[in-house]
């Protein structure tokens, strides 16, 4: 794909609740091998505005395409088999499925997986497990984590939790990965670790679009970086020719 | 104690552990609050006794509506049972399972449950009435020349086979990756559809499984019974079998197997024998017994939420050791 071609571009995004107009035509463009930031104030309609290009809330109107596909009626588990999986605003772990269940889980080619591989037996499902028991493991060990691997995921720390979420994301192979406030809810000694992965994962070729609050750790990793305010795209940029627009800076940056 | 109410004693057991696996499956494995799991137990039971009985006009029957009766040999009836617990599970899942949130599907399938039995009790030309269906036929009671007291062995042998074969399957399917998507989803809905996995698909899916598992046990129950009326398949029975899962633990086929000992058996028994002791009104006892059902399910809810039996840690060959003290966390994680 060459790299003028946008991986997601969504285009006059409508999202209405029952006359309150939460996503009020956004349109954006992701392009590959960034990560895209996306800001604004509290209710401005960005964690919506993930949900609808996840395809956990329908779109009202406006339409979206994700690597050249029109994804818009998709529901949330095509979007995510095609590439495109989010993480959660809230902690979103399988609380009473261990740490390495809750990465197997998300694994998209296990034979065990239907009901009839399930009657099949160990013997029929076994060897894929163990293969993707690998992935997991070198993913635990990529993030540091292999120590709680049997741990419940509900007695995890909030930033334990945060890596246990995009951990389960990479098991995808995802093309684009969604983040809603990754750093929420985590230590601050945690949030710069956090960051160092993300930053590799773009390294690594991942894209990835991020709503975050934290907003020198934006200007860290996102380039571009898209403001909402009141359902609208109101700037967009790096964040340093943002901190110069009197209306970005008015709506948002004020202190 | 008596031959026939030892085998009547183990013949409930089975039933009842094979419909708690089922309801495990469902509610404690997959979430889904199934509370209309009676009606599935129901269509088997109904579904076999037409299966086997002679049409409404032979003699010694007429005296009863019903439709079909086609006098199938076993086990055809035992297995149309099964199917009739499926089939009925497309329809109910297809309202109740698909757009409305989970604790509206739980109010979606206890209305249904309510609903199936007020239709059942009224339409008489359909399966009887209120009075119900009565004479079915006990399965091969006709070929096998043997004494009474053979044959009701026999038949708990048959009922014990039918128990050893739902755990089997209950437990390759708890045990396996596919059981794991389904504890996945019950933990959180939203984050498996997010991850590739259709939840729709999923629970219709533990639906119709856990609706065929249903509907075997209702067979066993009426070809042992030999009659079947709506006023033993009204909703409360599916409060007890959730007693006897919540009781018994949660997501664990032990612990569903042990619950349908404690609670629906045990109640019953308790109750039968101070029944005979002749405490206050006849009808204090029997109510007494739901005051019990209801303190046990809030009781465990409240203070061993995970049952007696809970939900075991799945680790896998050559991971870091557990720290001892988070081993098992029992009475933790209240939901």
């Amino acid at each position: 794909m060459p790299v003028s071609e946008p991986m997601l571009g969504a285009r006059d995004i409508h999202r209405h609740f029952e006359g309150m107009h939460a996503v009020d035509g956004v349109s954006i463009e992701v392009m590959p091998g960034r990560i895209t930031g996306l800001i604004g104030p509290n209710g401005a309609g960005k964690s919506t505005f993930m949900a609808v290009l996840a395809g956990t809330l329908p779109a009202s109107s406006g339409s979206i395409v994700f690597q050249g596909e029109d994804i818009t009626r998709l529901p949330a588990y095509q979007r995510a088999r095609r590439g495109l999986v989010r993480t959660f605003q809230l902690p979103s772990e399988f609380g009473q499925l261990t740490v390495l269940e809750n990465l197997l889980v998300a694994a998209p080619d296990n034979r065990g997986e239907s009901l009839l591989g399930a009657l099949l037996g160990k013997r029929y499902w076994m060897p894929d497990e163990m293969r993707l028991v690998e992935q997991a493991r070198g993913l635990l060990k990529r993030f540091g984590m292999s120590a709680k691997e049997s741990d419940y995921a509900a007695s995890l720390s909030g930033g334990q939790k945060r890596l246990v979420e995009i951990m389960r994301a990479l098991m995808l192979r995802p093309r684009l990965l969604l983040l809603d406030e990754p750093m929420s809810g985590v230590h601050p000694s945690i949030v710069n670790e956090i960051a160092g992965y993300l930053e590799q994962l773009r390294d690594d070729g991942l894209t990835l679009l991020m709503v975050e609050h934290e907003l020198h750790m934006v200007e860290r990793l996102c380039d571009p970086v898209v403001v909402m305010a009141e359902g609208k795209v109101i700037g967009r940029g790096s964040m340093a020719a943002l901190r110069q627009e009197r209306e970005v800076v008015d709506a948002y940056l004020v202190g | 104690m008596n031959s026939y109410y030892l085998v009547n004693l183990l013949i409930f057991a089975g039933v009842d552990i094979i419909a708690c696996l089922a309801l495990n499956l469902q509610f404690g494995v997959s979430g889904v609050v199934n509370f209309s799991f009676i009606i599935f137990q129901a269509a088997g039971a109904y579904a076999a006794a037409i299966l086997s009985m002679p049409p409404d006009t032979a003699p010694d029957f007429s005296f009863q509506t019903y439709v079909g009766g086609y006098q199938l040999a076993f086990p055809l009836p035992w297995i149309g049972g099964a199917l009739a617990g499926a089939l009925l599970a497309v329809p109910v899942g297809l309202v109740a399972l698909r757009k409305l949130r989970s604790d509206y599907q739980a109010i979606a399938l206890l209305v249904t449950s309510i609903i199936a039995n007020t239709v059942i009790n009224n339409a008489r030309p359909l399966l009887n009435g209120a009075a119900g269906v009565a004479n079915v036929p006990q399965p091969l009671s006709d070929q096998l020349n043997v004494s009474i007291q053979t044959y009701q062995f026999l038949y708990v042998g048959v009922t014990a086979i039918c128990v050893a074969i739902v755990w089997f399957l209950a437990a390759r399917i708890v045990n396996s990756p596919y059981g794991r998507t389904l504890r996945a989803m019950r933990e959180n809905e939203t984050a498996v559809a997010a991850l590739g996995k259709n939840p729709t698909a999923l629970k219709m899916t533990i639906f119709i499984v856990g609706g065929a598992i249903a509907g075997l046990s209702g067979a066993i129950l009426v070809g042992f019974l030999q009659v079947w009326a709506p006023s033993t398949w009204l909703y409360p029975e599916t409060i007890i079998l959730f007693a006897a899962v919540i009781v018994g633990g949660r997501g664990n086929n032990v612990g569903a197997i042990l619950g349908a000992l404690l609670v629906p058996l045990g109640f019953e028994e308790v109750t039968r024998l101070l029944g005979r002791m002749n405490i206050g009104p006849p009808t204090l006892i029997p109510a007494l017994e739901w005051v019990c059902i209801g303190l046990l399910i809030l009781g465990f809810l409240w203070f061993r939420p995970k049952g007696v039996v809970p939900e075991q840690r799945r680790v896998f060959p050559g991971a870091p050791a557990v720290e001892e003290e988070t081993r098992w966390v029992v009475g933790k994680g209240a939901r």
